[in-house]
């Protein structure tokens, strides 16, 4: 069974947010390799929303990761930061508003914009649809890819996004939206092809109905239990999120999962949860979209 | 009488805007829109508008286009409203009137000499709420105004939004001060200095502190402190980084102080609010600007604001970037 740990952040400092992620990563028994030459890190960098809207992983938690890394596999090991550009967020822009250039200066990493980046076809079956997944050359050269998500919900029907999810940011192509008719095995296709090794959340502040510091920190090596934990976090029924039981059933990982560190409904108690007023509001709104009444009434 | 026939250049969310509207204006009917997206003419051409053209020179040439909105990016409204002044046509233009005062002073200049009618866009002196401080200021009703706060705090051009599930990037020229002339203070700052120079006079003296919270190539947030021939005080408090919206103006005279808020106006939450609060705003304050342009048009008035109160804004805006003030 997976192990997923959850750790408390005292304050929101580099000190202490690199005590937490090494905490976080001793619970569920990670010890990096000596051997390691060179880190990918995918944070989740979403619009040009910064961090203090929750939506994004905030650079300084991305600085104490990194210090981490040189700290534990070598002062000299080569650190990449891959996002790539979406229909309406272009990396080279997202990079420079939201820290990510001062934190490359400073901590001398790469900034990678995978879909400027060199990549290779790699078919992939899921739930037996054929993807051909393009790998961009940065992520299938690297040795560790650590995946740095955030908590946050999405529209219908996927409901969460979190580690499965922020993944689907390794997709070179900008036109994302073209996957979405079929984006529950596209993520999982994703997952399945650019093999990540290791899941950090940086869920010291998350976005659910409104931002909120929720000052925590979750590790684990199975991305489909981060998931399942992530989704209990938010108050989601996880077992109704498609795109995590097609990535169990496929064989990411496990939906369930043992907890480590400090218990899990501390952090469920905080998040910023859907009431049920929101999901009638939302269900209306969404209903209004589509029949094309909310334009007809000025609220578009 | 004979309709004025109206062109729109720039269908982005602007001339969008104007589009539905323009249909709205008894008195005007639309000839012609010009954008260089072909998506954008096809959504244009479902309206019912006849001539599209991918090219604002073609429009310009039109017999039956009298007047046009241009609503393009900042830095292509030299080229445009000089090529519409020399075609004759009468012109509302977006605010800022342009990215410089050279520019603007080109503009100006040029209407007069074609005897063209410019008038700028500034919808808040149409919103009735912003209108009913300028009379309780005009009436004596707030005594002598000594201080004026005012904000327009939004995600500016960062606005995120979406056609169906595909949300719509950012414009590149944002992202560019050649293109735009500034940051947040040209583009949400020259709305507050318009509307306090038409409550309080010209500026005498301006200072600003800028702000760069997103390391763009301009500011995305400013403090104004200005000071006007009424000798009151203004705030003026802009930013691009909230993603929830405010514009407002609060005026506090001698006798009585003043608030108004701009908000979206649509039928069903003014019944609400006439329901609830007994009072009801349903205001369309760019159909009511478009309406007194071709009021103008129509009767052979001067439309305002004019161009010259255009320039006079962006003068005041040059002098905040040039008294910039530091805070340790």
């Amino acid at each position: 069974m997976s192990l997923v740990s959850f750790v408390k952040v005292r304050k929101n400092a580099p000190e202490s947010i690199r005590s937490s992620i090494l905490e976080s990563l001793d619970l569920v028994g990670y010890r990096f390799s000596k051997e390691v030459k060179n880190v990918v890190i995918k944070p989740n960098l979403c619009y040009y929303w910064d961090r203090s809207t929750g939506q994004t992983t905030d650079p300084d938690f991305i600085a104490s990761l990194v210090s981490l890394l040189r700290q534990r596999i070598s002062p000299n090991v080569d650190v990449s930061i891959v996002e790539s550009d979406a229909s309406a967020m272009k990396c080279k822009h997202v990079f420079k508003m939201l820290g990510y250039e001062k934190l490359s200066r400073d901590q001398n990493v790469r900034l990678v914009n995978l879909s400027e980046d060199d990549y290779s076809p790699l078919k992939v079956t899921v739930d037996g649809h054929v993807f051909t997944i393009m790998v961009p050359e940065t992520i299938r050269k690297a040795e560790l890819k650590i995946n740095v998500p955030k908590i946050k919900y999405m529209r219908d029907p996927m409901f969460l996004t979190c580690a499965l999810k922020n993944v689907y940011g390794c997709n070179p192509y900008a036109r994302k939206s073209k996957l979405h008719a079929d984006i529950e095995r596209a993520i999982v296709g994703l997952n399945k092809a650019m093999g990540f090794n290791l899941c950090i959340v940086d869920g010291i502040s998350v976005s659910g109905t409104q931002p909120r510091m929720l000052g925590l920190v979750m590790a684990s090596e199975d991305p489909v239990a981060v998931d399942v934990a992530a989704a209990r976090i938010a108050g989601l029924n996880p077992s109704r999120i498609k795109y995590i039981k097609v990535a169990a059933s496929e064989g990411l990982g496990s939906s369930s999962f043992v907890e480590k560190g400090s218990p899990m409904r501390y952090f469920s108690a905080r998040y910023p949860k859907r009431t049920v007023r929101d999901k009638v509001m939302s269900t209306a709104y969404r209903l209004m979209t589509l029949t094309r009444m909310s334009r007809r009434i000025g609220l578009e | 009488m004979k309709k004025i026939g109206l062109g729109i250049v720039g269908l982005g969310y602007i001339g969008n805007l104007h589009l539905r509207h323009s249909l709205k204006v008894p008195d005007a009917r639309l000839v012609a829109v010009a954008d260089m997206s072909k998506k954008a003419l096809a959504r244009a051409r479902e309206t019912g508008v006849k001539k599209l053209f991918t090219n604002y020179e073609d429009l310009l040439k039109d017999p039956e286009v009298d007047a046009v909105v241009i609503a393009l990016p900042t830095h292509l409204h030299l080229d445009c409203a000089l090529r519409a002044a020399e075609a004759g046509k009468h012109v509302l233009l977006e605010k800022p009137i342009a990215k410089n005062l050279e520019e603007a002073k080109q503009i100006v200049i040029a209407a007069r000499r074609n005897s063209i009618k410019l008038m700028i866009g500034y919808p808040l002196r149409f919103n009735s709420l912003f209108r009913d401080i300028k009379e309780k200021i005009q009436s004596g009703t707030l005594g002598d105004v000594e201080v004026a706060y005012s904000t327009f705090i939004s995600s500016g051009p960062f606005l995120h939004r979406a056609e169906g599930h595909t949300p719509i990037p950012v414009p590149e020229w944002w992202f560019h001060a050649e293109s735009t002339g500034g940051g947040a203070l040209i583009d949400l700052g020259s709305h507050l200095i318009n509307l306090t120079r038409w409550y309080f006079g010209e500026v005498t003296d301006i200072k600003s502190h800028l702000r760069h919270r997103f390391n763009l190539e301009s500011e995305d947030g400013a403090v104004c402190l200005a000071k006007f021939k009424s000798g009151a005080l203004a705030v003026i408090n802009v930013g691009w980084f909230s993603q929830s919206y405010k514009l407002a103006i609060e005026v506090f005279g001698s006798v009585s102080n003043a608030y108004a808020e701009h908000t979206s106006s649509n039928p069903i939450m003014t019944v609400a609010q006439a329901l609830t609060t007994g009072t009801t705003k349903l205001h369309w304050p760019h159909l009511a600007e478009l309406q007194h342009f071709v009021h103008c048009l129509s009767n052979d008035l001067n439309p305002s604001p004019s161009g010259e109160e255009g320039l006079k804004d962006l003068q005041a805006i040059t002098q905040a970037y040039k008294n910039q003030f530091s805070l340790i």
